[in-house]
């Protein structure tokens, strides 16, 4: 058991995995057609933005300094919109257009955060919280009313290509992204910056660099989630623009990720989005009123954060406080 | 008062900067002291929309419009005011809209469905803020978990609890005396100003002396600073969170008794445009996490955006183009003041 509690701590996410494998058996068992093959792309299309968004979250969480992106939801969401609502009335939903100008608007976004915030300086919540206001704003001018539309490869990335869950396969791209880069000196940087940003430059390394690569992966995923959401939905709407953002966060923190950077991993974000996903769907197949499931989500919110906490630290708890503002 | 923007003790720095070099000292770094000291852009922003506003919209400078102008700021504000404190104290508090629906439907189903008088309902208001405002700040900081999601958590509950409570359809309407209160036509003892906003101006000014002025306030500010000198110092730093945050709760749900007031009903969406508005007035005033700031601060921020706002909704913008216009006014005020320090200063 000990044993156990050590593996867990040395993995912060380690904790969040368990919890998901737990709630995934208790929908099993809730609903047993959660675990019948034909049921997987659904599910997986829904929970892909979520996941994503939540991945799209955490490299700019671990490049430390407080530097929280809290445009990523606004971001997806003018993704979607600009392909379910611009790209596909106007013919040009075809993949080679519509996946590069997705991805490249949340890269191009992602990057300007970056930049306003390691260049220009300034704090991380305030300058995403400008680009969140801006965004929903482009957003509301490019499309006032909802719109819904789909085309062949966004249908199958919402259902499955060949055999293979389509939420999976985007789901996968930026754990594979991620793994790539494990292969260069960037994550080693990342982790750097993240855990002592002055030591790091004291130390010559790029922080600068270091941060502005860490939003525009950021924005790059959110672009992905935002294709995810598209596939998932077959619809965008301009006034749901703030849905994923603090949820995202939420499942980073409960993913055994440190919000004041250095310690953490995409790991542990798409398993704290599995815990806050599969609550929602196990309170829905219990057939729980939806009023309950506010209330009981929220407890559970709050249940899963404490004992991820207590379990990854032995001992005396730290000062909440000298985790650091934000965190 | 010459409370605006005292704050010799936590912005020492950035003047020791300003004296040793004060011979030669380069104009911009004079300025940006006295930035500090006097919030210079936001008075300079303040001033220049409210004239913008008043040589280009017709009527934008009647008493009627400055006073619901003031209303709109004094609720703001007043969102604005718990943050404040939270984010001086290191934290955040993303519960307020939560907090500010719950004072709104608990006040107005009481008094209306429920018959009851309005003190008791009142007095259910403040409890339940104090309640569980108080155990955000004491989960926070008992366990070490991210205010964040903690506060997160706490505002899916309360949702959820009031939506069950209401069958997930508040009825009821205000009393008249509060709607009277928060009315732009209505006066404060013969004063030509609506009650809401000399409440406001009580606020300020017991948050403006009781954050500088008192033992509390200090309190706060070390913690704030520095949580783990402040323990040392004896500061018992977890009363100071859990008071923080219940302080924070009670005048969101405050806000909500008010809010319930001007709109006559309760609505479970009523704080949410509150969220990302009140913490925008708390940066754009110049509040920074940890303990540099205080509500001065956060009154001028909210004054800065109700008179944007009201200047781009006068100019005709759509909601679509008010947004970016915000987002991008923003960067740009808080361009002056609100930036980081570089790096190679912080080794």
């Amino acid at each position: 058991m000990s044993e156990l509690l050590a593996q867990v701590r040395r993995w912060p996410w380690g904790f969040a995995a368990v919890v998901a494998i737990a709630l995934l058996v208790a929908n099993v068992i809730a609903r047993a057609s959660f675990a019948t093959p034909s049921s997987w792309p659904s599910t997986l299309a829904d929970f892909a933005p979520f996941a994503i968004a939540a991945m799209a979250t955490t490299p700019a969480v671990l490049s430390g300094g407080g530097s929280v992106d809290i445009s990523i939801g606004p971001l997806l969401n003018l993704v979607s919109i600009i392909i379910v609502g611009v790209l596909i009335p106007h013919g040009l939903g075809s993949f080679w257009v519509a996946v590069p100008i997705a991805l490249a608007t949340g890269a191009v976004v992602g990057f300007v955060n970056g930049v306003l915030v390691a260049v220009f300086r300034y704090q991380a919540v305030l300058s995403t919280l400008c680009a969140l206001f801006v965004l929903t704003g482009i957003g509301l001018a490019v499309l006032s009313q909802p719109a819904s539309g789909t085309t062949g490869w966004l249908s199958d990335l919402g259902n499955s290509v060949g055999p293979i869950p389509g939420g999976l396969i985007l789901i996968l791209i930026p754990v594979a992204v991620w793994i790539a880069l494990g292969r260069t000196s960037f994550l080693r940087s990342l982790y750097c910056v993240g855990g002592d940003d002055v030591a790091s430059y004291s130390a010559g390394a790029n922080v600068t660099g270091v941060r502005i690569v860490a939003f525009t992966l950021g924005g790059l995923f959110a672009g992905i989630a935002g294709i995810a959401y598209a596939a998932a939905t077959q619809s965008a709407d301009a006034g749901q623009a703030t849905q994923y953002t603090l949820p995202a966060i939420a499942a980073v923190a409960i993913g055994g990720t440190s919000l004041l950077g250095g310690r953490g991993s995409l790991l542990g974000a798409i398993a704290g989005a599995a815990i806050m996903f599969l609550i929602q769907t196990l309170l829905d197949s219990l057939n729980v009123s939806s009023n309950w499931v506010q209330l009981i989500y929220g407890a559970i919110l709050l249940f899963a954060i404490v004992l991820s906490s207590v379990l990854a630290r032995p001992g005396r708890p730290t000062l909440a406080a000298a985790e650091g503002p934000v965190a | 008062m010459s409370a605006i923007g005292e704050n010799r003790a936590t912005e020492g720095a950035a003047q020791v900067t300003d004296s040793t070099g004060s011979q030669g000292a380069r104009w911009w770094v004079r300025v940006g002291a006295v930035q500090r000291r006097y919030q210079l852009a936001q008075i300079l922003a303040l001033v220049a929309l409210f004239e913008w506003g008043t040589w280009t919209i017709t009527d934008f400078a009647t008493k009627q419009s400055v006073l619901s102008m003031l209303v709109a700021a004094s609720f703001l504000g007043l969102a604005g005011a718990g943050q404040t404190i939270v984010v001086l104290v290191g934290g955040i508090d993303f519960s307020i809209p939560a907090f500010i629906s719950g004072g709104a439907i608990i006040v107005t189903n009481l008094t209306s469905s429920d018959h009851w008088a309005f003190v008791p309902a009142l007095l259910v208001v403040i409890v339940f803020a104090v309640v569980l405002g108080a155990a955000n700040g004491y989960v926070a900081h008992r366990f070490a978990v991210p205010p964040l999601v903690v506060t997160l958590g706490m505002a899916s509950l309360i949702t959820g609890a009031l939506l069950i409570w209401t069958n997930s359809a508040p009825t009821g309407g205000a009393p008249a005396f509060l709607t009277r209160l928060t009315s732009v036509s209505s006066t404060t003892f013969g004063i030509g100003v609506p009650p809401v906003v000399v409440i406001w101006a009580v606020v300020a000014v017991i948050l403006g002396v009781g954050l500088r002025r008192t033992i509390a306030g200090r309190k706060l500010y070390a913690t704030g600073a520095n949580p783990v000198a402040a323990e040392l110092s004896l500061v018992k730093t977890r009363r100071v969170w859990t008071g923080a945050y219940a302080l924070s709760a009670l005048l969101a749900a405050l806000l909500g008794v008010l809010l319930g007031g001007y709109t006559s009903s309760g609505n479970i969406t009523l704080g949410d445009p509150y969220l990302f508005q009140g913490l925008a007035a708390v940066i754009v005033g110049g509040t920074a996490f940890g303990a540099r700031g205080n509500y001065w601060k956060t009154v001028l921020g909210a004054l800065v955006l109700t008179v944007l706002s009201t200047v781009l909704v006068g100019k005709g913008y759509s909601n679509a183009d008010q947004q970016i216009i915000f987002g991008v006014l923003i960067l740009v005020v808080v361009a002056g003041y609100g930036r980081e320090s570089r790096l190679r200063d912080r080794i």
